[in-house]
């Protein structure tokens, strides 16, 4: 986003998106067909006269005042990019760090382990590979098969959900009942 | 010193010929001879003691993700204020008699949206466009208002983001705290009968792997109307609990706690009353302040700061 506009300042071309190969300009009316057909036809090649911005057109001669509007200065924009690219800095350092302390708990553990019980460590290293047991569920039917395709290991389940800028209209789900698992 | 000894018992009794051999070293020799009044004063026990094999427990760190996102800063509602302004700024026209049949209500109620934004964006409009507009925009604006007082009772509005639960501090619940983190902690007596706040903890059973006796503790402590999913298989950390002080130290079993982590997507804890005693589901901060203080220390590093 900045960078174009950077660029933009730089050019001393005209705020031109792309050139239109087809001179359609000043169009005549020739069939009085259907109104739609002709207001798609409208929206979707403007007439290539220089008369105002359209939507799909590449003239815009008011983006240059439009900017001037919206940013303050130049200064003060790339000012403005670089305190919050330094915000993000900070967040990402804050989340690398609790990244990092979470990995060596886990490593921590891990070495535990491999020092109390090595076939326990054998099995926890274990790969989960999710398409291991696809066939014998296949093979099932009904409840068995739904409960066998509710939780596959090695995959994410997809009731985890993301977060959203409101909560759901019914609240948490307090009446969860299981199903009979078998595995 | 064990190595010592053994050689020392063996030298006494080997036969002459293999004397040569299990003859102690020179420097072997000085120590032994050190350390032969000493062992024989020693009360008789089976010479490999060891401390017994260590107990592994698993504990469950039993998460509820955040359900909404996090209420943006100043600085960056401010930053997003400022980029939707150039956005708006670099937009082609928008074709309005496109998608709003000229002359119907929705296209009013368009318009007055867009006005709004704009204004929004770039403050109220210049002088010369605001004298052509300003009585067209009046008659408009009472027309729309009409319109969406209509329209209002059709339209649903969003839950708001801070739910009952926040407002009366109910720990119990899951719908408190929706942008943050919240782990379960569980109220029950350790093995002195003292309550404390820990996450769920248990057993395992031989032959049981280490995931599936967190989930079979999980279960026990706190029920199974919870639809829990165990990330992975292996532990995220470990905790130590110190041995009691007066016991002497090699005879009990070291034990160790390995947390799991593990997701709550639906149901809730329904704990049996006899051991669990009390739940709660806390963010990070609360739980520092109900938990041991080398609890704490050895679980901070595992769980989200936010």
């Amino acid at each position: 986003m900045s960078s174009s506009l950077l660029n933009l300042r730089d050019a001393r071309l005209p705020l031109r998106v792309a050139q239109a190969s087809v001179r359609y300009a000043g169009r005549v009316e020739t069939n009085i067909g259907d109104p739609k057909l002709s207001l798609i036809r409208r929206i979707l090649y403007p007439s290539n006269m220089r008369s105002k911005p359209s939507p799909t057109g590449t003239w815009r001669p008011n983006v240059g005042w439009r900017l001037q509007r919206a940013i303050p200065s130049v200064q003060a924009h790339e000012t403005i990019e670089r305190a919050w690219r330094l915000h993000e800095r900070h967040l990402r350092k804050v989340r690398q760090a609790e990244l990092e302390r979470k990995y060596q708990c886990m490593w921590k553990a891990m070495e535990t382990l491999r020092e109390l019980d090595p076939a326990l460590y054998a099995e926890a290293n274990k790969q989960e590979d999710p398409r291991e047991r696809s066939e014998t569920v296949a093979k099932l039917k009904g409840l068995d098969r739904k409960v066998a395709e509710s939780r596959v290991r090695g995959l994410f389940p997809r009731e985890l959900r993301l977060p959203t800028d409101t909560p759901p209209r019914d609240g948490w789900n307090y009446d969860w009942k299981p199903l009979p698992q078998y595995d | 010193m064990l190595p010592r000894n053994a050689l020392s018992a063996c030298s006494r009794r080997t036969p002459t010929r293999l004397w040569a051999l299990s003859r102690p070293l020179a420097t072997e020799a000085a120590a032994t001879e050190a350390a032969k009044p000493s062992s024989s004063t020693l009360p008789p026990h089976p010479p490999k003691q060891r401390r017994p094999k260590p107990v592994i427990n698993t504990g469950i760190i039993l998460n509820r993700s955040p359900l909404i996102t996090r209420e943006p800063t100043l600085f960056e509602q401010a930053y997003h204020a400022y980029q939707a302004r150039i956005q708006r700024a670099l937009f082609n026209p928008f074709p309005d008699e496109f998608y709003f049949k000229p002359g119907t209500i929705l296209e009013e109620r368009f318009k007055k949206e867009e006005e709004e934004r704009e204004r929004e964006a770039f403050g109220p409009p210049r002088k010369a466009a605001a004298s052509k507009d300003s009585a067209f925009t009046e008659s408009e604006s009472k027309s729309a208002s009409e319109s969406s007082e209509n329209q209002s009772d059709n339209v649903d509005e969003p839950m708001p983001r801070v739910s009952e639960a926040d407002k009366k501090g109910d720990v119990r619940s899951l719908d408190r705290r929706m942008d943050r983190n919240l782990y379960l902690l569980v109220h029950a007596k350790d093995q002195k009968g003292k309550p404390r706040w820990r996450f769920p903890q248990g057993g395992r059973e031989h032959g049981e792997l280490l995931h599936e006796a967190a989930k079979r503790d999980l279960f026990a402590e706190c029920g199974d109307h919870m639809d829990a999913w165990i990330v992975s298989r292996n532990p995220i950390g470990v905790y130590e609990p110190p041995l009691p002080a007066d016991t002497e130290a090699e005879v009990i079993p070291k034990t160790y706690i390995f947390f799991y982590k593990a997701h709550i997507l639906a149901g809730q804890v329904q704990p049996d009353g006899k051991n669990i005693l009390d739940f709660a589901w806390l963010t990070k901060e609360e739980l520092e302040s109900r938990v041991d203080k080398e609890y704490w220390l050895a679980i901070k590093d595992i769980l989200s700061d936010f």
